[in-house]
């Protein structure tokens, strides 16, 4: 099979099979899997900027926070549909990301990370502050519900499962063009080496810009979905320290430059709390530990392990030299 | 006919002056050697040239028009491409990766440049460039920067560390793409390997032009030979 038609045909599988399997989960774990789904489409987005990109901003908790209270207001306040709202509320987010990327790729490495920390931070307090749009420290209550899917008699908790899942499968997708287009190769050529991107003649800021509002976009997306599940959002919810940290983690955990390890991380760290009940007033600990555990021991992470895993299986099953292990003067003439 | 004009360029780095009042021709579809010794300003010129560095003064031409000082991506934009004295290549990437990107960079010209521009990197092609030899990665190096479909390359020293086999390898490759057209501005220290390669050699000195002409009227050129080759060098080479 053609690896561009796998990259399409594999994802829309799972899609398929999991929403299949949605009638047969009971209501918890389908909220569980709802959460992870959004998670998963925030660390896919992000990925993009941090795993193929290599810049690390923690602005991306408030840009989750914008798309939800742009949400909020668009659908219970302007009555908007749901599904008009969506698009638009990543819309606004990524017109903020622009503004951020604006001022944040004025430095770069640690100074970006530091400056997106701050922009993060005041966002975080922007949501406190404006109080008549966001509700304050009260939050904004009564955010109208996701509307059921034609076609699906599911109740609410099965229906958002597989709006989540299908947000999912958009953003994969869209991830998965941007990563093979010329401005995905633009953006590794900037991670790898910005001085050889610009003697190739690549567009540094070009491909840094769209690579942020590409995230920014799909974070107004997840927020949106994520008010609109919930019914309710507060400030607390996008904080740099939670929301801003724990997209880094999944990112890191799951395996940066990869599409598919995000969503692992994802998974695993949505669900291990839940599994781990005892442990969930920890769970931000436990994130601290897990970043801290990959990044000394599989800096690849799950991601790397498994492909690491897949390549010693089929190095024993072919029972031939490595190319790794070809001599060092081959191919010289 | 003169594919690039250099005009009274110079360029200074606080008190230091890495090029002074340098103006060269570069005719079309030749390699041009470029020698002098350690801190003559090759490299600044090459760094001038390709946009990396600005110039203090002076003027550029390219083409037959006036673009003054440019910056690297504009320059590539252009049709001017180099590759660096301290290898650079996306190590973290594999073969195919690098380029991919570099074709894509060039708008998907070359893509076929790893084939035709007898680097033979084909073995390699689903290696990572940090595992590569350094061989390997010079040859690399040179691919990328043929894949963004230049008019004019500029070589900073792409025999440096080579064995033997590998540089008359490198050599082959830089003599090819001289012949399907491409302008070449080659740095180099390895005078012999320069002599057989370049049609025409300028010769630097702190900061300034020394000399210009023909490999032969080089060798023999009283000033140079002082200066950079020396007299068994220069004896040598004829």
């Amino acid at each position: 099979m053609h690896s561009r038609t796998r990259c399409y045909l594999i994802p829309t599988a799972l899609l398929a099979a999991a929403c299949a399997a949605t009638p047969f989960l009971n209501d918890y774990v389908r909220y569980v899997a709802t959460l992870a789904a959004i998670w998963a489409v925030l660390a896919v987005s992000f990925d993009v900027l941090l795993g193929y990109t290599g810049y690390l901003s923690l602005a991306h908790g408030a840009l989750f926070g914008v798309g939800a209270y742009a949400g909020a207001l668009l659908t219970s306040r302007a009555g908007w549909n749901f599904w008009l709202a969506l698009p638009v509320c990543g819309l606004v987010a990524m017109g903020v990301g622009i503004i951020v990327a604006l001022l944040a790729f004025r430095t770069k490495g640690l100074y970006f990370a530091v400056l997106t920390l701050g922009i993060g931070l005041i966002g975080h307090q922007m949501f406190f502050v404006a109080e008549d749009w966001t509700g304050g420290v009260v939050g904004f209550v009564g955010i109208p519900s996701p509307p059921t899917l034609p076609f699906l008699t599911l109740d609410p908790a099965g229906n958002n499962l597989i709006i989540s899942l299908l947000l999912l499968w958009v953003t994969y997708l869209a991830a998965g063009v941007f990563v093979r287009s010329p401005l995905g190769a633009a953006s590794l050529a900037i991670r790898e080496d910005v001085v050889l991107a610009q003697a190739l003649g690549i567009r540094i800021a070009a491909a840094r810009m769209t690579a942020f509002a590409f995230s920014a976009f799909f974070a107004g997306t997840a927020g949106a979905l994520f008010a609109a599940i919930s019914n309710f959002v507060a400030p607390e919810s996008f904080a740099v320290m939670t929301t801003g940290f724990q997209m880094v983690v999944l990112v890191v955990v799951g395996g940066m430059g990869t599409l598919w390890g995000p969503i692992l991380g994802a998974i695993l760290l949505t669900t291990l709390p839940e599994t781990l009940r005892v442990a969930s007033n920890y769970s931000l600990l436990a994130y601290g530990v897990l970043l801290l555990g990959f990044m000394l021991f599989a800096p690849a992470g799950i991601a790397g392990l498994l492909k690491k895993a897949w390549r010693a299986r089929q190095t024993r099953q072919a029972g031939v030299t490595t190319p790794a292990a070809r001599p060092a003067t081959e191919g010289v003439r | 006919m003169s594919l690039m004009s250099i005009r009274n360029l110079s360029r200074s780095f606080g008190g230091v002056h890495a090029l002074r009042d340098v103006s060269l021709e570069v005719p079309e579809g030749i390699v041009l050697g470029l020698i002098g010794p350690n801190g003559a300003g090759k490299t600044t010129l090459i760094n001038v040239i390709s946009g990396l560095i600005p110039p203090s003064a002076g003027n550029l031409s390219f083409n037959g028009r006036d673009h003054g000082p440019w910056p690297m991506a504009r320059a590539v934009g252009y049709g001017i491409a180099r590759t660096f004295q301290q290898t650079r290549v996306f190590m973290g990437l594999t073969v195919r990766e690098n380029l991919r990107i570099a074709a894509e960079a060039g708008h998907g010209l070359r893509r076929d440049v790893a084939v035709d521009s007898g680097l033979d990197l084909e073995p390699f092609y689903d290696r990572v460039a940090g595992e590569l030899p350094y061989g390997v990665l010079r040859r690399l190096g040179m691919a990328l920067a043929l894949a963004v479909g230049p008019r004019m390359l500029l070589l900073d020293e792409p025999a440096v560390g080579l064995t033997a086999d590998e540089i008359a390898g490198m050599g082959r490759a830089i003599r090819r793409a001289n012949e399907s057209g491409l302008t070449i501005i080659l740095v180099e220290h390895n005078v012999r390997f320069l002599m057989e390669i370049a049609q025409h050699v300028a010769v630097m000195d702190r900061g300034q032009l020394l000399f210009q002409g023909t490999p032969a009227e080089c060798q023999g050129n009283q000033a140079v030979i002082d200066v950079y080759l020396g007299k068994g060098q220069a004896d040598a080479e004829r």
